[in-house]
């Protein structure tokens, strides 16, 4: 155990001495691995351990917060005493610690710090082995591995006391690929909230011929055209582009201060029937769950999106709170040193009717994103934008050639109301997503589905 | 106990640990955040927070490990970790830590009274600029949040080569987004200030420049696809400089990810393009006397008169090409090893103003944002293909605003055809420490509708 529960509950009650209506407190302390190779070479090996706690004290809509590295009783009630000095007023107070709900389980069969780190080694050299046995165009790959297992204590004035053991893992390729005079980059992934079995059955193999295969078949592609296209989003990936399209208008401190295109629309249409949009932060072992969010509370199926009509938003306490609904296990955080905020967990699209084969077949002309680089959104607007790391032409119902240099852009909302066609090939992608200066793991997914009229900017005018 | 001697204590134990080279670098930290709305503070956020990462070599394999747990039991934890690692990376005659080098440039980085000064002057000074963006204009519906941060940082490195060295930085921040509405479409604008007390800060001029931001994107849609010139504000500029920056390093050309690879010495931009990496200039966020490894910073000519002069550095892949580091080996913190990187990048201004750039310009797009340029930029290739909003040019003034297009093109491309610099210099600390004025680029593809 972390901290003494005895000391927790000194720690909440001096925080509200001053003032405040509830205080939380969140102690940590994690440790993890890293090692990179590039150049057929294993450049670095990483370990590390932090460990610290925060204090909030809220009072209305300010929050005052104050983390520390150290946890001896001295420190964390200094830093109790500073949080509850930046909100004066309120007469909150701290009821004792009782345990809560179970949260959601997620096993872990082989831990990280069981294995060594030559071991862990190996899994980069696979993966980078099989990259280069891809073909001679490969001429260079580096593989990042990372590992971090966690102990967390989440406590509040409700006495609520919730703990919890995470594991993660993950393994990425990047891989260049040349031939004459062109170059092209290919990408992939693999992590879970999980053990060392992710790594079963040549899964680093497997993200190494990934990568490379999607870097050598873009050397024979063509400039982009421009303009206003059909476009197909293979399974997987095209999640990334709800995450950022929708699902960031979805959270609920955008939607809280009118800053979503989202805010007060729940019951109305926003999405072609077609599209159900689910966050899920409770899947076994996926990416983004977790047994609890960083707030202590069990993470949930929530249903964001069904057949096109809004049903609700993500909440962390806070913003559940003046909502007057139950928070829906959305408050996460980087870590101790930040405070909690609404953020999505694994979120996707369910399934449709369609196979992707009749999508592509039902193109006349259109573009197949099937693997996108990243992108970003404007909450507020819900414009977006996504780089194609791997992209097609799509001709008489049939894909053509690769195309290189495409970006898609679009609005979220227009987007949401264009999608005609959803299959049911589902798959989940990983990543890790950035907002106010805080990343935490996150899934996406969907089936291959298909959108209409989205503006595809590439280097020829069409 | 200082950060140094925590430093030297780190050394210490990890030089126990019977390796042939030993290096520890110890951080203290305090910082501060407060974010207000509608002139309340919606979030007090203070930090304190130290840690030391180490790293250790013998036999040309290297090994790192840190921790933020200082207790003795935590350091012995992480050397032995660093020791024990080093069996697991290969071998590699350049690795290594840098030969004791020459003296540091003075730097005035430290300002105590910052952190002296009361909770609520900071408070204040977020409210102001909330407050600014406010009332410049009544289509000015809110500031999503007004943030105000600052932090101090105490830095110590002590290797077994002798280098024992500390320094102290202060530097402060403030942030917003305004938020625009008219006939029910919404528009956002960002503005920012730096320095490193608060008498350095405008909060008014910011403020409004987040709100004019906002207001002159309203009414924003889709242009038609064309090729066109392009002026760039400084903010949009410093983006590209940052892509360019970050592959203008040896690291990058060694490992195949630099589109500079083999240019040394050739053309590789306009003829007005000067670009400086400058590690020692007083006003950098990115300004520290040494690096993450302890080599002093200086300033390095990346770019003269349209030509590539040099790559940026670190020890080890300085070695590697059998040059001396430029003092680029950085370090985010504790958590990370030293790797190259750049430190403030300047591309020098020019003699004309924004307004004199546009009055050439007939009918061209003045972007004022893009987005994706992190992915969509090949370093290898130089191709890029980015989201932006901005305004039309027509016959030299701005005209209507665009969103939901994209520009694209070849970075090499772009700037070979830089034809104007502007006078408009200002530090953009976004993907970096950045000086970069306005410029304009003879012709780009725009994809609209």
């Amino acid at each position: 155990m972390l901290l003494d529960e005895r000391l927790i509950e000194k720690a909440i009650g001096t925080a509200l001495e001053k003032g405040g209506e509830f205080a939380d407190l969140y102690a940590e302390r994690g440790y993890t691995t890293s090692l990179s190779l590039e150049d057929d070479k294993l450049e670095k090996i990483s370990r590390g351990i932090d460990a610290g706690a925060s204090i909030r004290v809220v009072r209305g809509n300010s929050i005052s917060f104050v983390s520390t590295d150290r946890v001896d009783e001295k420190s964390l009630l200094a830093a109790a005493r500073l949080a509850g000095e930046g909100v004066l007023g309120g007469g909150g107070s701290a009821r004792a610690l009782h345990g809560v709900t179970a949260g959601s389980v997620h096993r872990i069969e082989i831990a990280p710090e069981s294995v060594s780190a030559s071991e862990k080694a190996q899994l980069l050299r696979d993966a980078n082995a099989a990259a280069r046995a891809m073909g001679s165009e490969v001429v260079q790959v580096s593989v990042g591995f990372s590992d971090e297992v966690s102990e967390i204590q989440m406590a509040n004035s409700d006495g609520e006391l919730a703990r919890e053991e995470r594991a993660r893992v993950r393994l990425i390729a990047r891989v260049v690929a040349a031939r004459g005079g062109v170059v092209q980059t290919g990408y992939d992934s693999i992590g879970a909230h999980r053990g060392m079995e992710l790594f079963s059955a040549g899964a680093a193999q497997q993200v190494g011929e990934t990568a490379a295969s999607k870097a050598i078949v873009m050397l024979d592609s063509r400039p982009s055209p421009s303009g206003k296209m059909t476009v197909v989003m293979h399974r997987g990936f095209g999640g990334v582009l709800f995450h950022e399209a929708c699902g960031h208008g979805l959270e609920a401190d955008a939607v809280e201060k009118g800053a979503s295109v989202f805010a007060g629309r729940v019951g109305e249409r926003v999405a072609s029937e077609l599209v159900t949009l689910v966050d899920d932060g409770s899947i076994p072992n996926e990416w983004g769950s977790n047994a609890f969010d960083d707030e202590g509370v069990p993470t949930r199926r929530n249903i964001l999106i069904e057949k096109g009509i809004l049903k609700g938003f993500l909440y962390d306490r806070l913003r559940a709170r003046n909502a007057g609904v139950a928070p829906t296990g959305n408050g996460r955080r980087q870590s101790f040193r930040h405070p909690p905020i609404p953020r999505m967990t694994n979120t996707f699209i369910l399934a449709g009717d369609s196979t992707p084969e009749q999508i592509i077949a039902a193109t006349e002309r259109g573009f197949y994103a099937k693997t996108l680089s990243g992108g970003q959104v404007e909450p507020a607007t819900g414009d977006f934008v996504f780089g194609v790391s791997e992209g097609y032409l799509i001709e008489n119902g049939r894909v053509s050639y690769p195309l290189r240099g495409a970006t898609l852009i679009g609005n979220g909302f227009t987007a949401l109301r264009n999608v005609d066609m959803v299959a049911g090939d589902f798959e989940m992608n990983i990543g890790v997503c950035g907002k106010d200066g805080q990343g935490v793991p996150v899934g996406s997914g969907q089936g291959t589905l298909r959108i209409l009229d989205l503006t595809v900017g590439g280097t020829e005018v069409a | 106990m200082s950060v140094l001697d925590t430093a030297r204590k780190a050394l210490g134990v990890a030089a126990a640990t019977g390796v042939e080279q030993s290096e520890a670098f110890a951080q203290l930290g305090r910082s501060l955040r407060v974010k207000v709305y509608r002139q309340e503070v919606e979030e007090l956020v203070s930090s304190t927070g130290s840690g030391v990462g180490i790293r250790v070599f013998s036999g040309g394999s290297v090994g790192y490990a840190y921790t933020s747990d200082l207790s003795d039991q935590s350091l012995k934890a992480a050397a032995q970790a660093a020791a024990d690692a080093m069996s697991v990376t290969a071998p590699d005659e350049f690795a290594g830590l840098p030969e004791p080098a020459g003296e540091f440039s003075p730097l005035e980085l430290y300002s105590p009274e910052l952190a002296a000064l009361p909770v609520a002057d900071k408070i204040a000074f977020a409210m102001r600029v909330e407050k600014a963006a406010l009332g410049s204009d009544s289509r000015i519906s809110q500031v999503e949040s007004a943030t105000y941060s600052e932090g101090d940082s105490h830095i110590a490195l002590a290797n077994s080569l002798g280098f024992e060295h500390q320094f102290s930085e202060t530097s402060c921040y403030s942030f917003l987004q305004a938020i625009a509405e008219q006939d029910g479409q919404m528009q956002t604008g960002i503005s920012f200030t730096t320095g490193r007390n608060l008498e350095q800060m405008d909060a008014e001029a910011t403020g409004r420049e987040a709100a004019w931001r906002a207001l002159s994107l309203l009414g924003a849609g889709q242009c038609a696809s064309m090729s066109c010139p392009v002026v760039m504000d400084p903010f949009v500029t410093a983006s590209v400089i940052g892509a360019i920056g970050s592959v203008l390093t040896g690291e990058a050309v060694q490992k195949k990810r630099s589109m500079f690879a083999g240019r040394e010495g050739q053309r590789v931009a306009g003829a007005l393009v000067n670009l400086l990496d400058d590690g020692i200039h007083p006003d950098g966020l990115a300004t520290a006397p040494f690096d993450g490894e302890g080599v002093p910073t200086r300033q390095t000519g990346l770019i003269k008169n349209g030509e590539l002069q040099a790559f940026l550095y670190d020890t080890y892949s300085g070695r590697k090409d059998g040059r001396t580091s430029t003092g680029n080996g950085a370090r985010g913190s504790y958590r990370s090893q030293p790797r190259v990187s750049p430190t403030n990048l300047r591309l020098l201004g020019g003699s004309v103003s924004p307004e004199q750039m546009l009055a050439g310009v007939d009918l061209g797009f003045y972007v004022m944002d893009v987005t994706g340029m992190h992915s969509g930029v090949n370093p290898v290739s130089g191709d890029f293909s980015v989201g932006a909003t901005g305004r039309l040019i027509r016959s030299g003034s701005l005209a209507e605003p665009v969103r939901e297009v994209t520009i694209a093109g070849n970075l090499l491309d772009m700037l070979d055809t830089i034809k104007k610099i502007g006078n408009d210099n200002r530090w953009v600390p976004f993907g970096g420490s950045i000086h970069a004025p306005s410029i304009m680029i003879g012709q780009m593809t725009v994809s609209g509708k």
